[in-house]
């Protein structure tokens, strides 16, 4: 597991540099930036979030990109699920807060803020990057897995996990049920399970495995 | 306004024409009279004329044939005198010559003799001798039958020794015709004795023929009557009928009387003979001419005279369907014309305005002085402005309006000036309108102050929160550090210790340049009538008392002094405090719906302060008053009682008034309902010298 990070963006030195120290104080790990364009410079074209992350985004940056547009960037690359982000508001604007809530911000704070309060959802913030990347890291490996099997393996298994036995997959199939029993074996040597249920289990959160 | 009102001035509009219709066709008949009144007159001058022209010419004419009359009976006499004195000689050349050839020769050189005879003193004919141009007159029939009368003449002549005529008589010829002859009878002397007579026989028609016929012209007609008129011989061609003229001339020959009858015809192309006629025609030609040039010139006029009425009733209907009040005055400032707009407007009657000098009826009595001094001005020739000016006019009932004047010289037809024409305008209705736009302009200018001041507040949170929100993670992080007590805690404290006071004072530089803001306004202090604070507030104020039903009564003391201030700022809180009191007043139970807005000297300060004269301003309501509670908060920023409201009003107004040197205080009325007052200073006295 990498160290976590806690980007921060606002356009206030003094408050980034608080920020920073409050977070240090808690032992977090920060990276600072002071303005919306500086961090995407950053994130490059092909950036990939490797370690539990969190960003924390001022609403309002006068004179530059906003935090908000900033935000609807990060969401058509689809890093907002990855890395949660968090918004910083001076005035308590409930509406647009509201509305960057509901579009995926993990949440929003108001300035002046009950700072170790900020920290506690900031570690929730990593903690549900964490979830977030060991759920992908596993999809890619039962992806790897769905690759290794065959055609007809995959249809067997297909069947499988709806739950039906042998019988009536091989008849459904045209097959003798023997060949079924071989193929079924072969099926849970390739996935490393023991039973149809763990299969089961071990496919539900795979979108696309081969239709 | 009702339309039928601007009708009101002419009556019936259908009555005026058919009046106008009948008077104009009786004026026409008695015009077309008076012209046949004139044609006759003319026409029977003409004739009387030409009568008279025609009379003078006969007259000329008659006289002219009387005289020729009185000629010829000359004539005739002269003639037969000459005749006797030959008819003596005859007797005288005795007896050389035979008295028959000398009586012949006689005969021969006068034709209208035509018989000679010789007789004694009884009568008895001694020679005899005839004519040679005719036959013997006496042939047919006998001498002696016709000289009964010769007896008396030749008697007569003897008496008077002179010649003497019988009367005529009638002799028929040989021929069939017969002769009219006279005898002339002269007395024969012979050594102064008489011996006898002797006789000449005349033949009437050749006395007229031979004695008179040839002076005569053809045209003339003589003739010879006895005095009862039968007509016993004529010379030329009878004239008769309508166009004869005849003069009768008495012939008295001794012993005979006849009548000498001249005719003469007055001729037929005599109508325009002579130079007088002419003229006459030429005149009356003439008179007819400039009768019909007269006639047309009439027509021209009465055609012009038409097209002007026409363009006057235009003109009227025009003045007086016209909105535009229009006045005229003389030199001298009286008025001279004002159209029923005008008399509509002030409410006074044309006849109560015209020839009215100055002060006008519609002028109001206070404006009095400044209008006479303004048509001073006017009257002294200065032109007034071309765009016009406003003017305030009083109707009859007392109202005031406001009119726009546009006033310019009346100039006459011969370039004199004769007065000034002013157009008046009531605008009184435009001007209620700018005034409540007005009020709804300064509405909407207070609701984008106001939003200016969200704005504001908005940014000055903003920039107080970024240090605020820094201080206080440097202070939760350096309490996480002591919590944790790792080693290097104290170093990393200072830091954050060293970042806060930073920030601190960042945050005291906001407020620092808010305050050096609010100083910048103290620049614009000056010194401003009381009067004038409460009339600019007033429209506003009086906007939301017609809301509410509330009556604002202003009382402002007469010689209260003027006071310094930032006009807007102390406007801001005289409307904070109307409607605070208004807004108290909002409801049903209170039923004094009264706002007193007050203004009289005070002295400033409290205590032992030393007192400084000062101007005090109270605002006082009738609404339920203030209770404890609210009473602990109410100069609290953001603490407001109302839904909508920001909390701010009232303690805005205390630091506007407080930073102005006065004070801003609150007491709870005697009859219910709260009074605000608060204290300006006045304008120091050497500024105001």
């Amino acid at each position: 597991m990498k160290i976590p990070t806690v980007y921060v963006v606002d356009d206030d030195a003094g408050v980034r540099d608080a920020l920073a120290w409050l977070l240090r104080s808690r032992r977090l790990l920060s990276e600072c930036f002071e303005s919306a364009e500086r961090f995407e410079a950053m994130l490059g074209d092909a950036f990939e979030v490797k370690a539990p992350s969190c960003l924390l985004l001022d609403v309002r940056m006068p004179g530059g990109m906003s935090g908000l547009e900033l935000f609807e960037k990060l969401q058509a690359r689809n890093l907002v699920a990855a890395m949660p982000v968090i918004f910083l508001t001076g005035h308590a604007d409930v509406a647009t807060a509201v509305a960057t809530v509901k579009r995926g911000a993990f949440d929003f704070c108001e300035k002046p803020f009950s700072d170790n309060a900020l920290v506690d959802r900031v570690e929730q913030a990593l903690v549900h990057s964490a979830q977030v990347l060991a759920q992908t890291a596993e999809q890619h490996v039962v992806a790897a897995k769905l690759q290794e099997l065959s055609e007809r393996e995959r249809d067997v298994m297909r069947l499988v996990i709806d739950g039906l036995p042998n019988k009536l997959v091989a008849d459904q199939l045209d097959i003798s049920v023997r060949t079924v029993e071989v193929h079924r074996a072969r099926v849970f040597e390739k996935m490393g399970v023991k039973s149809a249920v763990a299969l089961a289990n071990l496919l539900r959160n795979q979108t696309n495995w081969g239709e | 306004m009702p339309p039928a009102n601007a009708r009101a001035g002419p009556q019936n509009p259908s009555l005026t024409v058919q009046t106008g219709i009948t008077m104009a066709a009786s004026v026409m008949a008695r015009r077309r009279l008076l012209w046949l009144a004139l044609v006759l007159l003319v026409l029977a001058l003409l004739g009387t004329l030409v009568w008279l022209a025609g009379r003078y010419e006969t007259d000329r004419a008659q006289t002219a044939l009387e005289r020729d009359a009185q000629d010829a009976a000359a004539d005739i006499r002269a003639a037969l005198a000459r005749n006797v004195q030959s008819l003596q000689a005859l007797q005288d050349v005795l007896p050389a010559t035979p008295w028959s050839a000398e009586a012949a020769l006689l005969l021969r050189e006068h034709r209208e003799l035509v018989h000679l005879e010789r007789r004694d003193m009884a009568l008895v004919v001694l020679d005899v001798a005839h004519t040679a141009y005719r036959a013997p007159v006496f042939s047919v029939y006998a001498r002696s039958n016709v000289q009964a009368d010769l007896g008396a003449a030749c008697s007569a002549a003897a008496r008077s020794a002179a010649p003497s005529y019988s009367n005529s008589y009638f002799v028929p010829q040989s021929d069939g015709l017969g002769l009219e002859l006279l005898d002339q009878c002269v007395p024969w002397f012979a050594q102064g004795r008489q011996l006898g007579y002797v006789v000449a026989t005349y033949a009437l028609t050749g006395v007229l023929s031979e004695l008179v016929g040839k002076q005569l012209s053809r045209r003339q007609h003589v003739s010879l009557t006895t005095v009862d008129g039968a007509r016993l011989a004529q010379h030329g061609l009878p004239v008769n009928g309508a166009r004869a003229l005849v003069a009768h001339q008495l012939l008295d020959l001794p012993g005979n009387t006849m009548i000498l009858r001249l005719g003469a015809e007055r001729g037929v192309p005599d109508l325009f003979p002579n130079v007088l006629t002419g003229l006459v025609a030429t005149m009356s030609l003439a008179l007819i001419a400039v009768l019909v040039l007269l006639a047309r010139d009439t027509r021209r006029r009465l055609r012009a005279e038409g097209d002007l009425a026409d363009a006057l009733a235009f003109r009227k209907a025009m003045e007086d369907s016209l909105v535009t009040g229009l006045r005229a005055r003389d030199l001298s400032g009286r008025i001279s014309y004002v159209n029923p707009a005008f008399c509509q407007m002030v409410g006074f009657a044309p006849q109560e305005l015209l020839g009215h000098g100055a002060p006008a009826p519609y002028w109001p009595p206070e404006l009095v002085d400044e209008y006479q001094q303004r048509q001073a001005i006017r009257l002294a020739g200065n032109t007034p402005p071309r765009e016009g000016f406003e003017s305030v006019f009083m109707r009859k009932n007392g109202e005031r309006f406001t009119v726009l004047i546009f006033e310019a010289p009346l100039i006459n037809a011969s370039d004199e000036q004769t007065g000034w024409m002013s157009a008046v305008l009531d605008v009184s209705e435009q001007r209620r309108m700018e005034e409540v736009s007005r009020t709804g302009q300064e509405r909407l200018q207070a609701s984008a102050r106001l939003a200016a001041v969200g704005e504001m507040a908005s940014l000055l949170s903003h920039e107080l929160n970024q240090p605020l929100a820094a201080i206080s993670s440097y202070a939760t992080g350096s309490l996480n550090l002591l919590q944790a007590h790792s080693p290097n805690a104290e170093q990393d404290i200072r830091l954050a210790m060293h970042r806060i006071a930073e920030q601190a004072e960042r945050a005291g530089q906001v407020i620092k340049s808010v305050h050096n803001f609010v100083r910048r306004r103290d620049q614009l202090r000056e010194a401003i009538a009381v009067q004038a604070l409460l009339d600019a507030v007033m429209p506003l104020v009086a906007l939301q008392a017609r809301k509410l039903r509330i009556t604002v009564r202003t009382d402002v003391q007469p010689d209260v002094p003027r006071v310094l201030c930032d006009h807007s700022m102390v406007e801001q809180v005289l409307l904070n405090l109307a409607r605070n009191g208004m807004q108290a007043m909002d409801g049903t139970k209170f039923s004094e719906r009264v706002l007193r807005i007050e203004a009289c000297s005070a002295a400033n300060g409290t205590g032992a302060e030393p007192q400084q004269p000062a101007v005090l301003f109270s605002v006082s309501d009738h609404g339920p008053g203030i209770s404890p509670e609210v009473a602990q908060q109410l100069f609290t920023p953001f603490f407001t009682t109302k839904a909508e409201g920001m909390g701010l009003g009232l303690s805005l107004c205390r630091t506007v008034i407080e930073q102005h040197g006065g004070h801003l205080s609150y007491a709870s009325r005697a009859g219910g309902g709260t009074v605000f007052s608060f204290t300006l200073p006045i304008e120091p006295i050497d500024a105001a010298l």
